[in-house]
């Protein structure tokens, strides 16, 4: 069925539109095979609203007399009302966008359509890989290895073709141990930190059953991550009594026994349905029209999105005090390895690790820790907080993430590179794009798809020129040291710059933001005049330390 | 196990951050133990004693009261603890279990604080050891209970700037059009004969005679008449202040009051005057039985009556008691944001924001209104005080604040000495109460939602809270101008303002961009209200503590290093021959010590 058989009705004239915060508007709104797309052409200079279609997450229609209301509830948390002039005309319209806002197939999806003209479809896709981490990590040259036992997709169906193992494991040694862990996500490396080279592994839980099986490869593997030092730390993202309960369906936990060197903390972490229902109580509470917002802090607590958000950062914690303090590696799982286990394993990392804190880091770390190590995203993020559909595999450990990232950001507002603009985009990038990033749940449906052929990577747009200065934190500082976010109760806030997005309040702070933005323009452009005095030539060489200090400067 | 290296602007969640937050205090002064003391700071006691902190163990050290603070160092460690307490913070000492309580550490002192703290300190249980030393924090705390006064009068300081001189009534009033042919400035309370709480100048309608304003001071509670706080020079529309009227259960009129707030009506055409009473409806029905009241509708016909709903000073009292229950000294941490609900604090925030932002908006509108409370002291002066700051953009300057609070504050009377209690020992005094912190707090809520607009930092607030108690400057001293006038207060005593004024640098906002004309409409919904935790947790070790915010810190570190970098290539286009290598690495390193880190990371090239 061609995409265009969805549309019944492609224009209606005399629509209103009505916004938070905004006066209505009446104009002409058009539907097509991806956006939704409404002109007020009342004015001279014409006001549009493009709204991609995936990006609506659920709407609501009511019909009165020969009208017709829709109001769409976006992923991003934008909700608006159309009113339709015609019954027939709202039904199908709204029919429309149900059918063409959850498109089945990722090659119907948009970012197969999108082609910008300043964008260019050949050359390289991504910014970052396996093999560039390993080339690029010299410390890890003497024992480790690059391992392309994947490269078929045949040991784990949800890694990447190479991953980064023990030297001294072969590869048939990782086909058993992959055996062994659900889904097949054996140990492999996911950061090695400089100062004293121990690393954070990341896993799946181990299929040790009710009967206690044990692997031989498996208990090896690890014993070689350690490698003749003491002691390792297996941080398990379930409660004790969850691990135990796990192995009644075939999962379980690396018992002390067979894993003699290693030592395991429970660290509970909620997953899937919790912790989509958590964002669901949250954006319900936060967009109560009612104006007296009683026991609004009770709703917030309630929803226990900043539990969540607690446990992230601390567990994060947790694991770097392990690295950094103790100077033991870790591995960190949970059941499948591809939810908190990546958000853990992430966030210790930007704690711990100058080079995640850049903006070009940062993306790098979310394309192999996130995109390459497997993370559904297609899955996670097919619905946001307003669907009515009945849950699936929806999760917003991605969302999660982001919020945890941000409360770092507040907490150490100089220490990242990049800045809150750059969280926002993300947060929308993930649920509806433009672009191919977040496609797909994992390498392999990626290559089925042709993903990388057929679609523009979000991060390499992001890092285009003109387009960087938009993400960047005017008031970075690098700081080689960890950076350890407070994780008290008092510390953690809600991060209203996404979830109060679309109050008066967002305005306030966007106006803010400009006039800061607007202050630091002048400043360099006071800079400016003098920095075309012409220097005379002969001091070229000597005087290269100040214009890198120039460059510092004209970030401002 | 190494420490984790911690960058200067980080805090440890995991435990292990000593005493930060004691340490720290000492930065801003100069250790007693080396004797720099203020000028006319004189020693009393020193003693062997134990302090028992909250955060981490006991320790041991000695402690100094002098007739300004209480100072302790520890002398059992390297790392220091020091604690250095003005003792006008202190609203409560008790002794701490007897000569024959056992335990360890169980003899000794509790001092109870009003900046959100309490301090307890052991002694040694044999030979009344402590008897002395609580007479004497007993005396010197409360030096006004024992027949002496107060440090201020005692203080030597000597300012570069003189902040008495910072409000002049007449130059204010002048700055915002006054008086005009509305609008006219009496004297008749010259010797506060009208009303013994207003300061000496007031303006009134113009059209108002002294007799009208000497029958009308009979009609409101004492004597406090409507007079002008604020003139909008566009549109005319005022704000005046006042008590409540005299109504009382029968229901009294007042022909003469009544015509005197149609004269505000009229001034500047308005067509109904407004009337915000900042209480809750029952409240100022309640207040009829002891002969206040409201204005009633039949009465003042072109008048509308609208009540704010805000709670007297015995309900912020217990607010903030509650709050203080849960941020010390440990931080109620498992429902933290219920137990934060269940305080209130933030909810009566709210209400005083809103209420503020009604009367902002009804003058712009071009309505004159007219703001009062029971006395008129407590909720009125948040209100206007907070109206204005949203509607006149020089009160948000450095200088234009502190003229906001000399004048809708210190000169209208709002009662410091008994809302704070300086220098008194009871420490139940029901007429104790947090308004000026909650205003304050309010203020900080619109720095926070408006970082461009205000000239000062979060330092100024928390400087002028701590001061508020300290009794070091005599401005926040007495209940109202006539009592500051008769003790004398402006030769004897120096004021907050020469403190602050004579360096301004630490206080200013480097974000803050001018704008004249914008009203500035904080949002005062509970989802967009924080609790100002760098103020009320700030004794928790664990929460950051920054003498100034990074990104403030950060902003003028690269306004420093353009400006080096300015003045570097101007020296270069002078010395254009010079030897250039040697002469750029010297001159790149001096005075920026503020940029050091940044400076050597530059430099590796060289």
């Amino acid at each position: 069925m061609e995409l265009s058989e969805h549309i019944k009705t492609a224009n209606v004239e005399d629509v209103t539109l009505r916004r938070p915060f905004h006066p209505a508007l009446r104009g002409t709104l058009c539907v097509t095979s991806h956006h939704l797309l409404f002109s007020d052409r009342k004015d001279e200079a014409s006001w549009q609203l493009l709204i991609l279609l995936r990006n609506i997450d659920a709407i609501e229609k009511r019909t009165m007399g020969s009208s017709g209301t829709i109001t769409i509830k976006c992923k991003d948390l934008l909700v608006l009302q159309l009113e339709i002039p015609g019954m027939e005309e709202c039904l199908n319209i709204a029919s429309s966008i149900e059918a063409l806002s959850a498109l089945e197939s990722v090659t119907e999806t948009y970012p197969f359509f999108y082609r910008p003209s300043h964008l260019n479809l050949h050359g390289p896709w991504g910014l970052s890989s396996t093999e560039q981490y390993y080339k690029q990590t010299e410390r890890l040259w003497d024992r480790w290895r690059v391992s392309t036992v994947n490269s078929d997709f045949s040991v784990c169906p949800s890694y990447p073709r190479a991953v980064i193992v023990p030297r001294e494991v072969d590869d048939e040694k990782l086909v058993q141990s992959a055996r062994f862990r659900q889904g097949g996500r054996f140990p492999v490396l996911s950061y090695c930190h400089l100062r004293n080279g121990m690393v954070i592994m990341r896993s799946s839980q181990p299929l040790t059953g009710a009967n206690r099986k044990r692997c031989k490869e498996d208990e090896l593997l690890l014993q070689a991550v350690i490698d003749g030092s003491e002691l390792g730390y297996i941080i398990d993202l379930r409660s004790a009594q969850q691990a135990q309960q796990a192995r009644m369906t075939g999962g379980g936990f690396e018992s002390k026994s067979c894993y003699s060197y290693w030592k395991r903390i429970h660290r509970h972490h909620e997953r899937g349905k919790v912790l989509q229902e958590s964002l669901i109580k949250l954006v319900e509470a936060c967009s109560d029209p009612s104006h007296s917002v009683d026991r609004w802090l009770s709703k917030l607590e309630n929803s226990k999105w900043l539990s969540h958000v607690h446990s992230a950062l601390s567990t994060a914690g947790l694991v770097v005090e392990c690295v950094e303090r103790d100077g033991h590696s870790v591995l960190v799982h949970g059941s499948e390895g591809t939810d908190s286990t990546l958000l853990v394993s992430s966030l210790a990392q930007l704690i711990l690790d100058p080079a995640s804190r850049t903006l070009t880091g940062f993306l790098c770390l979310l394309e192999r820790d996130w995109i390459q190590a497997g993370h559904p995203f297609q899955q996670r993020c097919a619905h946001s907080a307003f669907s009515h559909a009945r849950l699936k595999q929806e999760c917003p450990s991605f969302l999660l993430l982001l919020d945890c990232v941000w409360q770092v950001w507040r907490q150490f507002p100089l220490a990242l590179e990049f800045s809150e603009a750059l969280l926002l985009r993300l947060a929308q990038e993930v649920y509806a794009s433009n672009y191919g990033t977040f496609l797909c749940n994992n390498e392999q449906e990626r290559c089925a798809a042709g993903v990388k052929e057929n679609t523009h990577c979000l991060f390499q747009s992001l890092l285009s020129p003109n387009i960087e200065e938009q993400y960047l934190n005017p008031l970075y500082e690098p700081t080689d040291l960890a950076i350890w976010p407070s994780v008290h109760p008092q510390s953690l806030q809600l991060w209203t710059g996404l979830f109060l997005r679309w109050t008066e309040y967002a305005q306030n702070m966007e106006e803010a933001r400009e006039e800061m933005w607007s202050i630091m323009k002048e400043h360099r452009e006071k800079a400016g005049p003098d920095r075309t005095n012409k220097t005379p030539s002969t001091h070229c060489d000597t005087l290269t330390p100040f214009e890198n200090l120039m460059d510092e400067l004209t970030i401002l | 196990m190494a420490s984790a290296p911690i960058a200067p602007y980080n805090s440890s969640p995991l435990g292990n951050s000593s005493s930060q937050n004691a340490s720290r205090e000492s930065l801003k002064m100069e250790p007693l133990a080396d004797v720099a003391v203020l000028p006319g700071e004189e020693r009393v006691i020193d003693k062997d004693i134990i302090y028992i902190c909250p955060f981490n163990a006991a320790v041991k050290g000695k402690v100094s009261i002098t007739n300004y603070r209480l100072y302790f160092k520890n002398t059992d460690s390297e790392t220091p603890v020091t604690l250095n307490v003005p003792l006008g913070v202190i609203s409560r000492v008790e002794k701490m279990g007897g000569a024959t309580s056992r335990g360890e550490n169980s003899y000794g002192l509790e001092i109870t604080c009003k900046d959100m703290r309490n301090l307890r300190f052991a002694l040694k249980q044999e030979g009344h050891s402590r008897r002395d030393i609580f007479e004497i924090l007993f005396k010197y705390a409360f030096p006004l209970s024992h027949g002496m006064q107060l440090f201020a009068f005692l203080s030597q300081e000597k300012y570069e700037e003189n902040g008495w001189n910072v409000y002049e009534p007449m130059e204010e009033y002048r700055r915002q059009g006054l008086p005009n042919s509305e609008w006219r400035v009496t004297f008749i309370n010259k010797n506060y004969e009208l009303c013994d709480t207003y300061p000496t100048i007031l303006v009134v309608p113009y059209k108002a005679t002294e007799e009208d304003l000497r029958r009308v001071s009979t009609f409101r509670s004492r004597c406090r008449i409507p007079v002008l706080s604020w003139f909008h020079k566009e549109n005319h529309a005022v704000i005046m202040r006042c008590s409540q009227p005299l109504v009382g259960m029968s229901g009294k009129r007042n022909k003469d009051d009544e015509r005197y707030l149609d004269l505000i009506r009229e001034a500047n055409g308005t067509i109904k005057l407004t009337i915000y009473d900042a209480r809750p409806n029952v409240n100022a029905v309640a207040n009829k039985a002891t002969g206040g009241g409201y204005e009633g509708d039949d009465a003042y016909q072109n008048a509308e009556l609208v009540f704010l709903d805000i709670h007297n000073i015995h309900v912020m009292r217990e607010s903030l008691k509650k709050l203080k229950d849960i941020v010390y000294p440990n931080v109620e941490e498992s429902h933290w944001l219920s137990s934060l609900e269940s305080t209130h604090w933030l909810e009566h925030i709210k209400l005083v924001l809103s209420g503020a932002i009604q009367v902002a908006d009804k003058v712009s509108s071009g309505s004159s209104v007219v703001v009062h409370c029971s006395d008129g002291w407590d909720r009125t002066a948040q209100l206007t005080s907070l109206a204005m700051l949203m509607l006149d953009s020089y009160y948000r300057t450095l200088r234009g604040f502190q003229v906001l609070l000399e004048k809708e504050w210190i000169s209208f009377g709002h009662k410091f000495a008994s809302r704070i209690g300086h220098g008194d020992k009871n420490h139940a005094d029901q007429d104790r109460s947090p308004i000026f912190l909650q205003f304050i707090d309010c203020v900080w809520q619109m720095t926070k939602q408006f970082p461009t607009a205000f000239e000062f930092n979060e330092r100024l607030l928390v400087v002028i809270l701590d001061h508020l108690y300290s009794c070091r400057f005599g401005t926040f001293l007495y209940n109202c101008e006539s009592a500051r006038e008769s003790n004398n207060v402006r030769m004897k005593t120096v004021s907050l303002w020469s403190l602050i004024n004579s360096d301004t640098s630490l206080y200013i906002n480097p974000f803050y961009t001018p704008e004249s004309s914008r009203v500035l409409y904080p949002v005062a919904s509970m989802r967009h209200l924080e609790l100002w935790v760098t103020y009320y947790i700030r004794w928790n070790p664990r929460i950051q503590h920054q003498q100034q915010s990074p990104v403030e810190q950060r902003y003028k570190e690269l306004l420093a290093l353009r400006d080096q970098y300015l003045k570097k290539l101007e020296e270069l286009q002078l010395s254009d021959s010079a030897p250039s290598s040697t002469h750029l690495t010297n001159s790149s390193t001096p005075n920026a010590a503020t940029a050091n880190q940044h400076i050597t990371h530059l430099q590796t090239p060289f």
